[in-house]
């Protein structure tokens, strides 16, 4: 069998230690993502640290902001009242997400850090992958699929980020404590992720031995209404084809601010900055959501079996629009 | 057989015999099977669709943890070519260097646990040379086999009606790979007691696997002994000897132990076959009033390059409609690709798609009423030979069905019903099933308490068939239920056939049958022997048998229990054997019809999105006698998810330039969850089929049928869009 240690501190501190000290050890949490790519041979750590003992789990008010331990589950952040009442896009995803059984497992660091879906990347019997082996090409640019990314991407990768989560995270402007040995750093979820480009194998500003220990959530002012709405092949219990996170201000029939991301299209979760802007004191017509649509969906990066993305994931944040400002 | 009364317990929704067994884990798959000393092999797989094997390095795995031995074709046993059985079968593994498809054994590793054996097979280095593999149905440099099985067929003149036909339907219908995938990893423990053999193993035919294998090892075929008592489905995955099996025995040869190999889902989609994708050409010619003057279907399916294949797609042209002039014709084309293979339906899942959706082409063409087109032309006896049917529902199937769903309700114009983002729209599809049987024998013993077992080396894979066996037999001796005891899957029993083709039923039910009479007739001879016995005098004609009890008909107080003439003679037990073959059509004058059925299906398209969601879904079928109305619609209700999941989810992709199956996890290949599948009401009509004593025709398969048009068709009523490929995705519905 391949061997592996096991460690299961219970301090954050001895955690980041048992890491950033062994380049090859990996935290452990829910082992949804882990333990999976383990099995499938994706992933070798030397040293497994469960951190599921440490206190990081459940859900704090602080003013207008919820703030989230990493090791909070889905299930459990679902259940949050507040999130409910104030930004239910973000139940919507997290409940659109996965299973029930894997719900309960999986935490929100883990989301946050979950690998991509790309059949390529999952199967260590394809030899090219820039993201599990750098340098060695990428098969899936090469393959008919429907489910990569269309935006973000480049020859070099196409993987898509899977998270639902995360779509109405970034929309939010979710931000992410980072603990490590030198001390706790705060990045906004916006640049927490990073575009393939050359390094597909870098997927976030997380160093070696960094390690997610909450989630800020600002709650959008009271009144703002909001919507995910995630578009697939079958009914539950797949990633993704197109999804978009929205939540509006209205007055009347114009949109007084507006929060977009969208999912299931790009190589991180995409926030569509410019289709906030085209809805900010718009009115909510079809012209202006259409506007907003093309506005976000630019350059894509396609493959045979993803060009229908274009127009799906358009129509995807119009529906999302026409429904969350009717 | 005047002698048997009507059995009275037949039809009854009896609950499974096994049901108690399986929900408390008490029933025994073969991967639950655990044998002392036991060691476990893990399967190495090539990454190329095509060439030779230069170079293995097995070092670093024969040093591994835990590890007894690793096999490649370098060290592998010579093996006997697998016989010539009824269903062809793949040449044993490891006998040479040469790779024909991508996730061909390449090497098993045996060690002391899972762990070990796996971890050390991903330490086998293999260096190949690849050669250009093909993998795409329509290369030319591919081998195409014309009229495969011998089976092409023509009766009038085609050509002249097309030519001739006032309204013609020209189109090409394609289906996508789909994969088998049974729940149950498909395992084999094999155990050698010197030269004999056991196998736990999970299959559809204990027989043909005994047979396969013995000859493979060079052993006789009772020296092999397969046990199957349950497996954890099927669909047709099951009904071949399959390469891993031959490797659990060669390795538990090599280490002297049983050797356990458990294949994983991955290996399940290479290691077992796939439904064959499938091309259609149909043509039909009609007149103005939609009245079929011709039908002409020709297919394409693929095979694998030292494979077999039945999968005659075009048959279902040749017996769904009356037509004067009919061609049918299959092709296949090898490639180097994993086994295509049997799957709930073989050939006419993909035929009645191709054929169903043209029929709905010309109805919309003709402007006729879908479901009158289908009574219109309906076969009232079997348009190739002009002789009568067994039995044939189909029409009852389209009337009930039509009532059920509410078909006159709606509006036929297309893209005419709508509720709010979703057009609205009703398909009906007509399902003419293939007939199969195979010769089938059983045992059945009244033991001295007066009750029974019934033996047959056939196995149930889930659809019931202890249950209705039980049910059968016990309504044969005048039993209840419970007093039958059954002993399936071992071949050491009966010899039995397999457990596929949607005729088991009728193959073992039809054993069962003959060997309960025979019995009955020892029974009453036994009688006779015994001057005071009240039976004695009584002639074989005259008896009946009710409560464990024969006696003279119409005079149920002059008899005798069972029990009793065994107690008498001083038995105790006594046995007879059934056995049953397929009658001859051209004897009893008539065509055997397989199952009929009907489908209607609501189906909800967002105009804007392209997402499609089956609202509703009516299903009508003839199986003739039901045994077991709660089983019988346990088998269409999954049938119709496995429709669902054909017509909208189901394609095994193949990578186009390495032949590697691309999907092949439970996450990637998609089939229904229980959100996708709406409420689904089930209905059987017709009449106890003539052509076996029992007057079964099997429901295994046809629940399958026949879904995937419908939803096809109610697709075209609700958006206009006819899609002639599955399955039906929204990237094919977005304007």
């Amino acid at each position: 069998m391949r061997e592996f240690r096991y460690e299961r501190p219970t301090t954050v501190a001895e955690a980041i230690r048992a890491v950033a000290h062994d380049p090859e050890a990996d935290f452990l949490a829910g082992g949804t993502t882990e333990v999976d790519l383990m099995k499938d041979g994706v992933l070798h750590p030397d040293l497994l640290v469960d951190i599921t003992r440490l206190p990081l789990r459940g859900v704090r008010r602080n003013g207008t902001m919820l703030q989230v331990g990493a090791l909070t589950t889905m299930e459990e952040l679902a259940a949050d009242h507040t999130l409910a009442e104030r930004a239910p896009f973000v139940v919507e995803a997290l409940l659109r997400g996965a299973s029930v059984q894997l719900r309960n497992m999986a935490t929100i660091g883990g989301n946050l850090l979950q690998r991509t879906r790309c059949r390529y990347f999952r199967d260590p019997a394809v030899p090219a992958c820039n993201k599990r082996e750098p340098g060695s090409g990428c098969e899936a640019v090469n393959s008919v699929a429907r489910m990569h990314a269309i935006l973000g991407a480049s020859p070099a990768c196409i993987a898509l980020h899977a998270s639902d989560l995360a779509v109405p995270l970034v929309a939010l402007d979710a931000v992410v404590h980072i603990e490590s040995e030198e001390g706790e750093r705060l990045v906004p979820l916006t640049q927490f992720y990073l575009m393939p480009g050359e390094t597909p194998d870098r997927e976030n500003v997380l160093r070696h031995g960094e390690l997610i220990t909450a989630i800020d959530i600002p709650l959008p002012p009271e009144g703002t209404r909001s919507l995910y709405l995630k578009i697939r092949d079958r009914a539950s219990y797949e990633f993704a084809l197109t999804s978009a996170a929205v939540a509006v201000i209205m007055d009347g029939a114009v949109i007084k601010d507006a929060r977009v991301a969208m999912g299931g299209i790009g190589t991180i979760p995409w926030r569509g900055f410019e289709a906030e802007e085209v809805l900010r004191e718009a009115p909510a017509t079809p012209e202006t959501f259409r506007s907003a649509a093309d506005g976000t969906i630019r350059d894509p990066f396609l493959v045979p079996g993803t060009a229908f993305k274009v127009e799906l994931a358009k129509r995807t944040l119009i529906r999302a629009l026409t429904e969350v400002t009717s | 057989m005047t002698t048997i009364q009507q059995p009275r317990i037949l039809g009854a929704g009896v609950d499974r015999v096994d049901g108690p067994l399986k929900v408390t884990g008490q029933a025994r798959y073969p991967n639950d099977v655990n044998l002392p000393g036991m060691a476990y092999a893990a399967v190495v797989r090539s990454t190329i669709p095509s060439g030779r094997i230069r170079r293995m390095d097995t070092t670093a795995a024969e040093k591994s943890a835990g590890v007894l031995e690793v096999i490649t074709h370098e060290n592998a046993d010579h093996l006997g070519e697998a016989p010539a059985t009824f269903i062809k079968n793949p040449q044993p593994p490891l006998q040479d260097d040469v790779i024909r498809y991508y996730g061909q054994y390449v090497a098993v590793v045996v060690a002391d646990t899972q762990q070990n054996a796996t971890a050390a097979a991903g330490l086998i280095e293999v260096e190949y040379d690849r050669h250009e593999a093909l993998l795409d149905l329509h290369d030319p440099r591919a081998e195409r086999i014309k009229d495969p099985w011998g089976e092409d067929t023509a009766w009038g003149d085609v050509r002249t009606a097309l030519n001739r036909a006032p309204v013609v339907i020209d189109q090409t219908y394609t289906t996508s790979e789909n994969t088998n995938n049974p729940l149950g990893l498909f395992t084999t423990l094999a155990a050698w007691d010197g030269d004999t053999l056991t196998l736990h193993d999970s299959n559809q035919w204990p027989n043909m696997i005994q047979q396969v294998v013995a000859a493979m090892f060079g052993v006789p075929t009772d020296a092999v002994r397969v046990l199957t008592p349950f497996v954890g489905g099927g669909f047709g995955a099951g009904l071949r000897c399959w390469s891993h099996i031959p490797l659990a025995v060669m390795a538990a040869r090599h280490v002297g132990r049983p050797v356990k190999l458990e294949l994983t889902r991955p290996e399940m989609f290479t290691g077992l076959g796939h439904r064959t994708g499938s091309v259609n050409w149909i043509r039909l010619g009609a007149t103005r009033d939609g009245r079929l003057t011709a039908i002409e279907h020709e297919s394409l399916t693929t095979l694998p390059l030292d494979g077999d294949e039945y999968e005659p797609c075009s048959s279902v042209s040749t017996w769904s409609y009356a037509s004067p002039n009919v061609t049918a014709r299959d092709q296949q084309v090898r490639l180097n690709i994993p086994w295509t293979n049997f799957m709930r339906a073989p050939g006419d899942a993909q035929g009645n798609f191709a054929l169903e959706s043209a029929i709905d082409e010309l109805a919309w063409e003709v402007g006729l009423d879908p479901l009158e087109i289908r009574l219109l032309n309906y076969a009232e006896v079997d348009p190739k030979t002009g002789r009568p049917w067994s039995s044939n529902a189909l029409r009852q199937c389209l009337e009930v069905g039509a009532r059920r769903f509410g078909w006159s309700e709606r509006n036929p114009e297309i893209r005419s019903m709508r509720d709010g983002h979703e057009l609205v729209g009703y398909g009906v599809a007509g399902v003419s099933f293939f007939w199969y049987q195979q010769p089938c024998s059983a045992k059945v013993i009244v033991r001295g308490d007066g009750s029974a077992y019934v033996r047959s080396a056939v196995t149930d894979i889930g659809t019931g068939t202890y249950t209705i066996m039980a049910q059968l037999a016990a309504g044969l001796l005048g039993l209840e239920v419970e007093q039958v005891e059954m002993q399936l899957g071992d071949s050491s029993m009966p010899v039995g056939t397999a457990a596929g083709g949607s005729g088991l039923t009728a193959a073992l039910g039809s054993a069962v049958h003959d060997a309960c009479g025979r019995l009955i007739q020892k029974f009453v001879d036994l009688a006779g022997t015994d001057p005071f016995s009240p039976l004695a005098n009584v002639p074989f004609e005259d008896v009946s048998v009710s409560e464990g009890r024969l006696f003279r008909r119409g005079e149920p107080t002059r008899g005798e229990s069972l029990a009793r003439i065994l107690a008498v003679h001083g038995l105790t037990e006594l046995s007879a054997d059934g056995n049953s073959t397929p009658n001859s059509p051209d004897e009893l004058g008539m065509t055997p019809a397989g199952a009929r059925g009907a489908r209607f299906v609501e189906v909800r398209v967002d105009e804007d999105l392209g997402r499609i969601r089956v609202a509703r879904i009516v299903t009508v079928n003839d199986g003739g006698r039901i045994l077991n109305e709660k089983l019988a619609r346990s088998q269409i209700l999954g049938g119709t998810v496995g429709g669902v999941g054909m017509a909208l989810f189901e394609d095994t992709v193949t990578d186009k330039d390495t032949g590697r199956i691309a999907n092949a996890t439970f996450g990637d290949y998609l089939i229904p969850v229980n959100a996708d599948i709406p409420d689904v009401h089930t209905e059987f009509v017709g009449e106890a089929d003539a052509f076996n004593p029992i007057g079964v025709k099997g429901v295994g398969e046809i629940g399958l049928v026949g879904v995937a048009p419908a939803i096809a068709n109610g697709v075209f009523h609700a958006t206009g869009k006819r899609i002639r490929s599955l399955p039906i995705t929204m990237d094919e519905l977005l304007d």
